[in-house]
């Protein structure tokens, strides 16, 4: 009762700071845009017409009012549930945000999809043999997937599967002559839940190399994680305990040794599924895959301080709420977290 | 080892479900009959009066007309006007009569209302609009076919202007709710195509039923976006997609796209190059203020070593700021490349003597063809003059230099400029024009903007004049203030670029209009 307790009182410890922290993320967006050189104007117009021309314009945008009313406007409209629009072509930046974020959820989950297998699969198969060559040939999977730079391991990838084999699409979501079924943004969902087979395996395809690029270079960081805890477990006295009264090896490992070292292996899953949501900017970049990153960074480009801020905060709030669930998943499965 | 065995097992048969899952849905992708034109970049707005982007004034050039189009020999083609425009004698009015029978996508007819309509509307939100709001005062509507546009002062280049995609005319009834904002999911222009579907990374056009002039050859087109060169290079050279468009396409990839056209695997077709690039000199500042100097730089630029080593020759050299299809002249105004020459100057300017001329010069970090310009000039430098000039890099991001840009914080930058429309006004004005002259330095003017501050009476005075001819006198009058800004020096073209575009050899080779813009209606498959 008192765990249950505790464990209440910090979740609601951590929404009553959701606001706090929502707002001092919005506030420093806020100022930092307005800190960098160069507005909308000049990235819409460039090098191109007069300073009247250039005002107007700055006016038509609402850029001219003094940075405090804009400030408050905001955050006033932030608090309504109103992001603003897009100074770029005046859409709405929910509409916007609604429209890029399934891509990037789904590519993020099926990214750690990939991820979890091929860093499960490389953990254990070096936990079984410590030190032997295949233990070091995960070892180094782990570092070299880690270390590799994403951008040009997904042009490498995108060269050898695209070009060289021609197995799968260079890049988007969907091919052109297709229609996406309506619905959630989820392609792969909509065409399920509409049954559109078709749908479904083209989406499928353009999914593939983008996910499993990402999915590859985020799976170093889990084998080496499930390999280390592993290790560190297969070491304790309750295993060792286990082994002296005769359970079988398998056995040790599935139902002791591996929800122990799942435990941190969940809080890194948890974590990376937070970063990915706001998306992989560079594997949208390179796979041309229609999400939030690519939308932000060119938002960013546009100086579309609107969009930019929006973005910020719709992706902040999913990260902290997505950190409170996998906090409290862990506390759920291991007991000895106290709170 | 039992574990092993299970690890190789699971991972051979999520292995084997991935291979025979891509053999099974490895079918052809193109389903339809529609050509796939591939380029980079999103296409945030259909909408002409927001358009300002290359690729979305492609797009709309296909699903809208303009009263004028500028034809591949560079001559004014009447489109939705019958006939040429009739100047009043005081210039401050131009009459123009409209094609009958047209109409637009949303079944309703085009007339002088719905081209008042559209071109008021581009007045009050156009993004652009700052091209008209200084000449075009009010669009009369005499008769139903009969447009009447009243200038504030009389203007040659309005012809010029009339071409422009951000005058295309859009249905009054479709946008009767978007008099005041911006339609961006769709465009109900006159145009060959209709719009099928629209989201700002595909987009797919169908030929119009009841268009007016020349059908499409082609049963439409989708249009897909790629973010990097590499994706569209690889796009075209695999037959994903039929048709590349070469705006942001690496110089890299241009060269070994024009390699696979003359080895016949592709067909290239090349537009008239608009778009040019140059250097602007601050010239007020203390290194660059003296003409010498600048005119020593400028003839120490060799444009054919440059555009060898950084296009391969696929960037013509340049020495006018007009683009040949406008050209006003037939021998270009810039000091042609001499060393020997630069160095006199340098030395009448008091360098070279142990004392090097040290220039910071701006690039845009985001434009890899200014960085490789930037890197080849400097060691070209090195190479010619080690001892008399010098130049460090610096490279900033765009939007930050086009705001610096009139801070004077850039001693010399690297520059592009495209013309809001064909006309050589729309290359002199923006980048000479000044309003308020003080001892040849520009106080407020787009010469400020522009980063040059530099300012020049007679120049302005034909700039002006140029406004009030027509024909031959007019050119004159061009050629006039070309010279001036040549002997002034306040910028130095460097190259031009042509659009071009690739397609698969099963397609007509692609065909430009004289704005530079590929005439999609025209792609067909070679044995339509």
């Amino acid at each position: 009762m008192n765990r249950t307790r505790s464990l209440l009182k910090y979740t609601l410890s951590r929404l009553a700071l959701v606001p706090i922290m929502l707002w001092l993320i919005s506030t420093l967006v806020f100022l930092l845009l307005r800190v960098a050189p160069g507005d909308p104007v000049d990235a819409i117009l460039g090098n191109r017409a007069d300073s009247s021309a250039r005002e107007a314009l700055r006016l038509k945008l609402g850029l001219n009012e003094p940075l405090l009313n804009q400030y408050l406007t905001y955050i006033s409209n932030l608090i309504h549930g109103d992001l603003g629009q897009s100074l770029n072509n005046q859409e709405s930046v929910s509409q916007i945000i609604a429209r890029t974020l399934p891509a990037s959820i789904e590519l993020g989950l099926s990214a750690i999809v990939f991820a979890l297998f091929i860093g499960i699969a490389v953990g254990f198969t070096g936990i079984a043999k410590p030190e032997g060559k295949t233990d070091l040939a995960g070892r180094l999977f782990g570092i070299g997937t880690y270390a590799l730079p994403p951008f040009w391991a997904a042009m490498l990838i995108q060269i050898l599967f695209s070009v060289i084999l021609g197995w799968l699409p260079i890049g988007g979501r969907l091919s052109p002559s297709l229609i996406a079924p309506s619905g959630t943004g989820f392609l792969i969902f909509d065409s399920i839940r509409s049954g559109n087979l078709i749908v479904l395996t083209n989406s499928l395809r353009h999914l593939v190399l983008p996910a499993s690029t990402l999915g590859l270079l985020l799976s170093g960081v889990f084998s080496r994680s499930l390999r280390i805890n592993f290790e560190k477990i297969l070491k304790t006295n309750y295993i060792e305990a286990a082994r002296i009264r005769g359970i079988k090896e398998n056995k040790i490992i599935v139902y002791h040794a591996l929800p122990n070292a799942l435990l941190p292996f969940l809080t890194i899953a948890g974590l990376t599924v937070a970063s990915l949501i706001g998306g992989a900017l560079l594997i949208e970049v390179t796979f041309s895959w229609p999400g939030l990153a690519l939308s932000l960074q060119e938002a960013i480009n546009q100086r579309d301080y609107p969009m930019v801020q929006g973005t910020i905060v719709v992706v902040s709030s999913l990260v902290v709420f997505i950190s409170l669930f996998v906090d409290l998943l862990i506390a759920f499965v291991d007991p000895r977290i106290k709170y | 080892m039992k574990l092993i065995k299970l690890a190789f097992r699971i991972s051979l048969k999520f292995t084997a479900l991935v291979l025979v899952f891509i053999q099974i849905s490895c079918t052809p992708q193109k389903n339809n009959n529609l050509i796939t034109i591939a380029s980079n970049g999103k296409i945030d707005s259909l909408d002409p009066a927001q358009a300002n982007k290359l690729l979305a004034i492609q797009l709309i050039s296909a699903l809208g007309d303009t009263l004028y189009r500028v034809d591949s020999n560079g001559s004014l083609e009447p489109r939705l006007a019958k006939e040429a425009p009739k100047v009043s004698k005081d210039g401050l009015e131009i009459s123009i009569t409209l094609r009958e029978n047209i109409f637009f996508h949303d079944g309703t007819p085009f007339d002088s209302n719905s081209m008042a309509f559209s071109i008021k509307r581009f007045k009050d939100i156009g993004t652009l609009n700052y091209i008209i709001n200084d000449r075009i005062i009010d669009v009369e509507t005499p008769e139903k076919y009969l447009l009447v546009i009243k200038l504030s002062r009389p203007s040659s280049s309005i012809k010029g202007l009339l071409t422009s995609i951000n005058l295309t005319p859009v249905s009054p009834v479709s946008y009767s709710q978007y008099q005041d904002k911006f339609l961006n999911k769709n465009l109900i222009g006159t145009g060959p195509y209709k719009l099928i579907k629209y989201s700002p990374e595909r987009i797919s056009i169908q030929p119009f039923e009841k268009y007016w002039d020349e059908k499409p050859n082609n049963s439409g087109i989708n249009y897909i976006s790629f973010n990097t060169s590499t994706s569209l290079y690889s796009a075209i050279k695999t037959g994903q997609v039929d048709v590349l468009l070469s705006n942001s396409i690496e110089d890299g990839h241009r060269l070994a796209l024009n390699k696979s056209s003359k080895k016949g695997l592709l067909i290239e077709g090349k537009g008239p190059a608009m778009q040019i690039g140059y250097i602007a000199f601050r010239t007020n500042s203390k290194l660059l203020n003296k003409k010498e100097v600048r005119k020593a730089i400028s003839y120490s630029l060799d444009r054919k070593l440059i555009s060898k080593q950084v296009s391969y020759g696929l960037r013509d050299p340049l020495r006018s700021i007009i683009p040949p299809i406008l050209q006003i002249n037939s021998t270009p105004q810039w000091p042609k490349y001499s060393p020997e020459i630069a160095k006199e100057l340098f030395k009448e300017a008091g360098y070279c003597k142990n004392k090097i001329l040290s220039i910071p010069l701006t690039f845009r970090s985001n434009v890899p063809s200014d960085k490789l310009l930037a890197l080849t000039w400097q060691e070209q430098i090195k190479r010619d003059l080690a001892d008399c000039f010098e130049i460090s890099l610096n490279g900033v991001e765009s939007t930050t230099v086009y705001k610096q840009l009139s801070q004077g914080i850039h001693e010399a930058v690297i520059l592009e400029w495209t013309g809001d429309y064909p006309d050589p006004y729309a290359y002199l004005s923006p980048l000479l024009d000044c309003k308020k002259i003080k001892n040849e330095s520009c106080e407020q003017g787009e010469a400020l903007i522009g980063g040059t501050f530099w300012g020049n009476i007679d120049l302005q005075e034909s700039l002006n004049k140029s406004e009030l001819l027509v024909g031959e006198e007019r050119l004159k009058e061009l050629r006039k203030a070309e010279a001036i800004a040549a002997n002034g020096l306040p910028v130095i073209p460097v190259w031009i670029l042509n659009p071009r575009a690739w397609v698969q050899t099963n397609l007509t080779k692609p065909e430009f209009d004289g704005s530079g813009r590929l005439r999609i209606e025209k792609i067909s498959l070679n044995n339509e």
